[in-house]
Order: structure tokens, then sequence, then C-alpha cells
């Protein structure tokens, strides 16, 4: 398409490395996010049982995880990424790269995702916890079978919020040699001056965060009778 | 059988301050009763009635059900005792994500999902609403929900069900429909039943025994009848009068209002029926009898556990001495008279 090339004349002449960025940022969300959902929902679980008046209340544990959570979600992400990097070499073998970047992302949106989880679940109904206690459910079913179930929809939205959240960590990871959608702008579009690199990048992130916003509504609406 | 004995919860808000919000409270329920527990707001009786289930664990005391000590069991044991234990509450406390059959099917478990399906369908038509297996609990009116309560906390044929405030956010024709079902239940299936409640007409309306608490105590037990017809303690004649037109008369004297204006050699009392049978044609024949105008101001009888309660106000018009005589022959019928008002003897 001869316009795209006058329209976008740097961006095409760097296809295959425009491409190569969208696959790194796809696969750094997909990682860390993982890693994230599954940590995060144990601690805002964990969050909310063991809170004062919770059903498995247990206050070493809960001031703990609140601490660390805390601690975690003070420290900014640049400066997360660089202190993380001993550990990051010594868990991934590396430092940089998609691989190196995802041990800090992990620290960097854990306590975030793990605080929109505890908000999550705050919000189911006491009552029904009272009322699954009194038919004989344990705490563990409680936690599965009322916690979980009866907020799924808003669980959905705090996964929603987490990945948009963690698009720009991904970003930022990029600037410390991590590649990426991030990276590919700032050396292009910032350090170059190429400006319709800049924008296709803002298109694309944009377009990424309206279908994640869409598909999380959708699924969430889908969940709430 | 339920038993509590000596029973004690409280609750720390914080570090110098501590509720009792039960206090040394001793209780027996038999099997197959339906048993009130009536208090005002804050009296206590819903800390209690989650003490039976150990949904509040007593500081101290004894909580037995079948001669079961409660307090003893293990978590296991306790899960397991719980499931026939039923409960009801307030807010219908319906999972709002599940239809009316998962939330019925909720404590049903090592079942096939046709031997769920039908022990749903049996429950629901048990409460009545056999039509609604597929909706939501925000497509039910208060009524419908508080009957899919039901169905669920019967789902594991339980010996108990423990209702909590269950009628307190119904209208007066819904909550009369609710406890007539609660009161088939009892009949149809001979389950215990324990309410709740701040409203005496609940307890009028269904129990046979009931309990008066106040400030974390037991202070009156005992047949619901005695306890309408001849409270003993402040609290439960206020509770008593809510129920009663017989009061107003006091408002009416207050008001002043010419309705009980009294000529002199009047007399005005309340009578109140004590004893259970009140067949006889009291009025008239101490009427006639005595030779007084006897003229009924106000008149209160109500049906309470099968029995009639209540009374009347009346104006005593006559020879003094015949007055007295009919006073007289009332409390040798077992019949309570409270002179509210007397005009003296004609000079």
């Amino acid at each position: 398409m001869p316009e795209l090339k006058v329209l976008l004349p740097n961006l095409m002449r760097r296809l295959p490395e425009f491409w190569k960025a969208c696959g790194d940022t796809l696969l750094m969300e997909v990682w860390s996010g993982a890693i994230i959902f599954v940590f995060g929902l144990i601690f805002g679980i964990i969050l909310t049982v063991t809170k004062p008046g919770g059903i498995m209340e247990n206050r070493p544990i809960y001031q703990v995880l609140d601490k660390i959570i805390n601690l975690f979600r003070s420290i900014p992400f640049i400066i997360l990424l660089t202190a993380l990097m001993p550990l990051s070499r010594a868990i991934m073998g590396t430092a940089i790269y998609v691989r190196g970047v995802i041990v800090p992302l992990v620290f960097g949106a854990t306590p975030f995702f793990s605080r929109q989880v505890e908000s999550a679940l705050a919000q189911t109904d006491k009552g029904l916890v009272e009322a699954a206690l009194s038919m004989g459910s344990s705490p563990l079913e409680v936690i599965f079978r009322v916690y979980l179930r009866e907020s799924l929809a808003p669980i959905i939205r705090a996964v929603t919020i987490t990945i948009i959240s963690l698009l720009g960590l991904t970003a930022m990871a990029g600037a410390v040699g991590a590649g990426g959608l991030g990276d590919f702008a700032i050396r292009y579009g910032h350090d170059r001056n190429m400006i319709d690199i800049t924008w296709v990048t803002v298109i694309v992130l944009v377009l990424g965060v309206s279908v994640v916003q869409w598909l999380g509504e959708f699924l969430a609406r889908k969940n709430t009778h | 059988m339920i038993e509590l004995e000596h029973v004690v919860k409280n609750f720390h808000a914080d570090k110098n301050n501590s509720i009792h919000a039960v206090n040394d409270v001793s209780l027996k329920i038999n099997d197959g009763e339906i048993f009130g527990i009536i208090g005002f707001s804050g009296a206590g009786k819903s800390t209690l009635v989650r003490c039976i289930n150990l949904l509040e664990r007593p500081d101290s005391g004894s909580v037995k059900i079948d001669g079961v000590e409660m307090m003893n069991l293990k978590p296991r044991e306790l899960y397991k005792a719980r499931t026939k234990i039923g409960m009801i509450f307030q807010q219908f406390n319906l999972m709002p994500s599940r239809t009316v059959l998962q939330n019925v099917a909720y404590p049903l478990k090592n079942m096939t999902r046709e031997q769920v399906r039908e022990k749903v369908r049996e429950l629901l038509a048990l409460v009545d609403i056999p039509d609604k297996e597929n909706a939501y609990p925000s497509e039910l009116s208060g009524g419908q929900k508080q009957r899919v309560a039901i169905a669920r906390a019967l789902a594991n044929d339980p010996n108990i069900l423990l209702c909590d405030e269950a009628t307190s956010a119904l209208d007066p024709q819904t909550t009369g429909a609710i406890l007539q079902l609660l009161k088939d239940l009892n009949k149809k299936l001979g389950i215990t039943i324990v309410v709740i409640t701040h409203e005496m007409e609940v307890v009028k309306n269904i129990c046979r025994k009931a309990a008066v608490m106040h400030q974390g105590k037991i202070i009156e037990t005992g047949d619901v009848f005695t306890i309408f017809s001849d409270p003993q303690h402040q609290i439960t004649r206020n509770f008593v009068r809510t129920t009663s037109n017989l009061s107003k008369i006091e408002t009416l004297i207050n008001d002043n209002s010419p309705m009980v204006k009294l000529k002199p050699g009047e007399l005005m009392a309340r009578l109140v029926y004590i004893h259970a049978d009140v067949s006889e044609p009291l009025i008239s024949y101490a009427s006639r009898a005595f030779d007084v105008e006897i003229n009924i101001i106000l008149a209160d009888v109500e049906i309470v556990a099968g029995a009639m309660v209540g009374g009347t106000v009346v104006i005593f018009n006559g020879p003094r001495e015949n007055i007295n005589r009919a006073i007289e022959y009332y409390k040798s019928k077992n019949i309570r008279v409270e002179i509210i008002k007397d005009a003296g003897t004609p000079e």
C-alpha cells in the first residue's frame, strides 16, 4: 500500500521490528498477568478472611501481609525495576529482555491487584457468608462458593483495571531493556523524532485498552443478576 | 431439645469497654415447640440465637442440642451439626448470582443432579412457590424471597429452624402468610422453631412459649398466654401494651375526651381476663345480678395461643355497694380489675 508508505514512512520501514514490539508487549502482559492473577487472588483472599471480623481472623498474618503490600505499593515502579535486578537474575537467569522483566512486573502489580481483589470481595454481603456458615459450610467452602462466586463481576472488573495498569508498567519496563511497544516508541518516536511511530504506538495501545475494557465490562455484566 | 445453660457472650468495643450481649441466659426449648424470643433491638436476642448454632461462640456456658454439647464439637463435627439447624434471616440472604434452584441446592451434598433437582422441587412445593425455580432472587418479592430462604434452610431436613427477625422486612399481609407457613411446617414436619422478633404480634400469632429478653438477660419466660394475660415485668407490659387497644384509654383521659367524662357516682375500670375461659356472659350477668349499669367504652379480646386474651374498659353506674359487689364477683371469676378513674359517691 503506497499510501501508508507516504503517511507512515518510518513505521513502514520498520514493520518487522514493530510487530516484534507488539508481540513482546503481549508476552509480558500474558506471562506476568497470569502470575499476578494467581498471587493477587490468593493474597486478596487471605487479606479478606484474616482481617478483624473475617471468617478465619488471624491478626499476625493479616498485619504482615497488609504491611508488605503497602511497602511494595509505595515504591515507584522505575525504582523497583532496578532494585529487583539481582532477584531477577537469580530467578530468571537474566535482568533484560522479556524474561528479565517478569519479576519486577509481578512485584509491581501483585500488590495493586491484591488490593483490588480485597475490595471486590469486601462487597460480598456479610449476610451471605453468615447464611453459608449456618448451612454448615466450612471457611474454605465459603471462600470458593460464596466469596469468589458471588463477587465474580467485581473480580472481573479488578482484572480489567489491573491488565490496563500493567500495560503502563510494561512500557516503563521497555525503557530499561525489556523491549516491547514502550521501548519502540521511545527509541524511534522520541529519540529520533519519528512522530508517526509515536502516533501508531498510541493508537495500538488505545485499541488494546479499549478491547480489554469492553471485554471486561461484557463479562462482568453477564455475571450480574 | 435445645438446652442453654448460663450462656454468656461479651463483645469488646475497645480495651476498656465490653458489652454484655448475652448475660447468663439459661433456656430450655422442647422438641416440636414454636418458641418466641422477644425484645427491643439491642436486647441481645440475635446474639442469643446465634449461640444456638455457634455462629457466635459463647464466652462461657453450655449449649446442648439433643443432649450433645455443641461447644465441644470439632470444626468438622460442628459443620455437620449445623446442617441439621436451619436458619432464616431478616434480609433473606439469598445468593444473588444463583437462581432459586441453585440457592436451594446450595446446602445439598453427595447427591446426583437428578436427586438435587427432585429435592429442590419438593422443597419449593412445600413452601408454595413451585414455579420459580429458574428465577433470580432479584426477580422475587420479599415474601417469595423468604419462602426460598425457608426452602433452603429445610434442605437437609433439619430438626430445628432458627428465625432471626424473619418477618421484620415484610409488610403485614406477607408477614401473616409467612407466619402461617411456619406454623404449617411445624405441624407437618414436627420441626422445632425458634422465633426472634421485636414484634409482639409475631409471638402472639405463632408461639406457644416465649421468653422476654432485656439487656442480655431473660426477664420472663413461660406460656405466651400467661405472658400476655398476666405480664410480670414492666418491659413485658410495655410489649403487651403495643398490641392491645386497652391502653388507649390513658390517651383518651389525657386528652380529656368527652367519652371518658364521669358523672358523679360512676367508676371506670379495666377488666382483664387472666383465666383462659371467658365464655360466660360476664357483663350482662353482673349487670342484672347486682343491678348496675355497665357501659363498655373499649373492648379488645384476642386469641393468643388458642385462648382468649384481653379485656374491656367499662364505666359502672349505680349504688356504690352494688358496684363493689360486681367487682368482687369479677375478681372471683379470675378477672383482674384495675380502677382507672373514680368519680366518688354522689352527695
